[in-house]
This record gives structure tokens, C-alpha cells and sequence, in this order.
């Protein structure tokens, strides 16, 4: 147990859950000065991870699914810590059968899927049980038939909630593992994310971001 | 061999009192980090958290006492028995006040966002405190039939 991240964690205000929350309590600026104490491998480890599979889409992300197939392999060869590594791994999972539903509900082939070479080691399983409902993967990952439903019914904010509870519920417990080590602080840093993405819900600006993005692709193409 | 059994007889002479301080100095590190930490995060009540920080310090003067009445001219009849005592005991408090350490830590993580829960966030430590005094009494008790 590393002293430094005993005080750290302590510095850190409790989250409430994001549901229920209605403001943050720490601003991104008092996290990065707390985030100081890290270690610098832990603080590159870290950054790594949150460039990868933060909350939040970043417009600087990858324009091809190539290229952010390769860039999650790159970062999860890099991304040592057993902890943050299984979750990054399990973020990519939860992003790569979601990707899955939707493309199917879409009318796509299993075969664009295969095609990327997904970064996730579940890609492959997901094409060859492309027609099963769940991509009999309901046994691992319970939440696939109710994320599927969501889908169905076109409810974006049931199905974005559904994903940030997935995502809370699993740092809760990583943090849990080891309450004064990395594994909490990395843990506070993506609730904190989440919580910050649920509390910056509004639909004005969903619209306009929507627009820019739609403008970007225009513009790439 | 019996240098080496006089020699184990000072280890165990000594023993109580080195490892509670080597706990206690762990404990106090770790409770004293969270309350650094803590410190940051509130506005007041500063003197609570440097106060169970300080918790596990106690643990060496169980050590300093079980030290004391270990304390006797070394034979090779006594010394077996000093050893065995003395580093058992030694080893309990080390535990004690490294665990009680952790558990301030908690306390104290828990306490600084929400106030009405340090005193039952505090019945960890304190249970393990009984364990540290449960240690200490029967050390002081059994110390008693080791000849002098």
C-alpha cells in the first residue's frame, strides 16, 4: 500500500451516484492538481486508458475503426496494471458488442464487423454467432438482452444509463478491491467521468454536437 | 549454544517493545497520510482526524509494558521462555497497529464527507484495539510464570 495514495484517495470527495447527483464535487482542474501524487508510470498508464475509453467521445478520436483498432491494441499492450487493464478491456468489450447490436439492428453483415478486426477479443465470437440474439454471450455479459431491448425501442437515455450503471457498478468494485491503491484512485477518475457526462446531459447542446460532428464527417469525406 | 540462547532471550527481551513501535510508526503513517488527504477536502474539524491518526501509537506502550515485565537476569532456564513470549507478542502488537492503521485510514475516508459517521466508523479500530490489549494481558499474565 503506497502511502502517497492513502492521502490521495483521502483527498478525493465521495461521488454520489450519478443519478442522483446534482452537481459534481470536484471540478477536472482539483483533480489533475490532486492527480500530482501519482506515480509517473501510473499517471501515463492512466492517461493512456482515459484517452481510450473515457466516457466522453473526444473529436480527436480516430476517424476509422482501423485506426482505433490499432490504437487499442497499442495502449493495451502498454496498459500494464492488472486492474485498469481488465477494465479497459472490459470497456472495449461492452463498446464492441454494443457496436455489434447496433450494426446488426442497422442491417449490417456480420462480416463488416470481421472485417475491423475488432479490438476486442470477443469480435471474432460476436461474427460467428452473428445470428444468435445475444451473441451467445448473455452467460458473460447479463446485460446484453436488456441492452438489447433498449435498442429495439430506441431509447438512448435508458440505454445510456444502463451503460454508465454497468461501468459504475464494475469501478465500485475495483475500488473495493484495494480502497487506498491505484486501482481507487483510477476508479474515482472514470465515476467522476461518468458522473460528468450524466449531469451534462442536455438536449440543446446533444444537437449542436451532433451537428459538429455530423459537419466533421462531411468534411473528412 | 548458549550464547545463542541468552542471545534469543534478549531478542525476545526486546521484541515487544521494537515491533509495536515498528506497527505503531506503520499505523500512524497510514492514518496520518488519510488525514493529510482528508485535511484538503474539509473546511473544519482538522483535530479529529490528527486524533485518530494518532490512534495507533498506543499500541507501543502495551509493547513498552509487556518489555517491562519481561525484564529479569537472562538464565538459560528463562530465556526459551522470553523469546517465545516476547516475539509472539511482539508480532501481535506489529499486526495490531498496522490493521488499526488501515482502519483509521477508513474512519477517516469515510468521515471527512459525511460527519455523523465517525464515531461508528471508528468501532474497527477499536475492535482491533481489543485484540491489542487481549495480547497484552495475557502476555503480562503469562509473564509472570516465566522463573526469574
Amino acid at each position: 500500500m503506497a502511502e502517497q495514495y492513502i492521502s490521495l484517495v483521502s483527498s478525493l470527495p465521495y461521488l454520489p451516484p450519478f443519478e442522483k447527483a446534482e452537481r459534481s464535487p470536484i471540478t477536472r482542474l482539483r483533480i489533475e492538481q490532486r492527480l500530482h501524487i501519482l506515480r509517473p508510470e501510473d499517471a501515463r498508464q492512466l492517461a493512456l486508458a482515459e484517452a481510450l475509453v473515457s466516457w466522453r467521445m473526444s473529436l480527436a478520436k480516430p476517424k476509422t475503426d482501423r485506426e482505433m483498432v490499432l490504437r487499442c491494441h497499442a495502449a493495451l499492450q502498454e496498459i500494464t496494471q492488472p486492474a485498469l487493464h481488465e477494465f479497459v478491456e472490459f470497456r472495449i468489450a461492452q463498446q464492441t458488442i454494443l457496436a455489434g447490436l447496433r450494426l446488426r439492428n442497422t442491417g449490417f453483415e456480420s462480416s463488416f464487423l470481421d472485417q475491423v478486426n475488432g479490438a476486442s477479443r470477443w469480435a471474432g465470437f460476436i461474427a460467428s454467432h452473428w445470428d444468435h440474439p445475444d451473441f451467445r454471450l448473455a452467460a458473460v455479459y447479463p446485460w446484453i438482452p436488456e441492452t438489447r431491448s433498449y435498442l429495439e425501442t430506441n431509447d438512448a437515455s435508458g440505454l445510456d444509463r444502463l451503460m454508465m450503471n454497468i461501468i459504475w457498478q464494475r469501478l465500485s468494485r475495483i475500488a473495493e478491491g484495494n480502497r487506498f491503491g491505484f486501482e481507487a484512485v483510477f476508479a474515482f477518475v472514470f465515476k467522476w467521468d461518468i458522473l460528468q457526462a450524466w449531469l451534462a446531459r442536455d438536449a440543446e447542446k446533444a444537437k449542436s454536437r451532433f451537428q459538429e460532428l455530423i459537419k466533421e464527417v462531411k468534411n473528412d469525406s | 549454544m548458549e550464547p545463542l540462547i541468552f542471545g534469543l532471550g534478549w531478542v525476545g527481551l526486546y521484541a515487544p517493545l521494537a515491533l509495536a513501535a515498528i506497527g505503531s510508526s506503520i499505523g500512524c503513517m497510514r492514518a496520518g497520510s488519510a488525514a493529510c488527504g482528508a485535511l484538503l477536502e474539509v473546511e473544519s474539524g482538522y483535530g479529529r482526524f490528527i486524533g485518530v491518526a494518532a490512534l495507533p501509537s498506543s499500541i507501543t506502550i502495551y509493547g513498552i509494558v509487556v518489555t517491562m515485565s519481561l525484564n529479569r537476569p537472562l538464565t538459560l532456564e528463562n530465556s526459551p521462555g522470553i523469546f517465545s513470549l516476547g516475539v509472539l507478542t511482539g508480532l501481535a502488537l506489529l499486526y495490531c497497529a498496522t490493521a488499526q492503521g488501515d482502519a483509521c485510514a477508513a474512519s477517516i475516508n469515510a468521515s471527512k464527507s459525511k460527519v455523523e459517521v465517525f464515531g461508528i466508523s471508528m468501532a474497527p479500530a477499536a475492535l482491533i484495539e481489543g485484540f491489542a490489549v487481549f495480547a497484552f494481558v495475557f502476555a503480562l499474565v503469562l509473564a509472570a510464570g516465566i522463573p526469574k
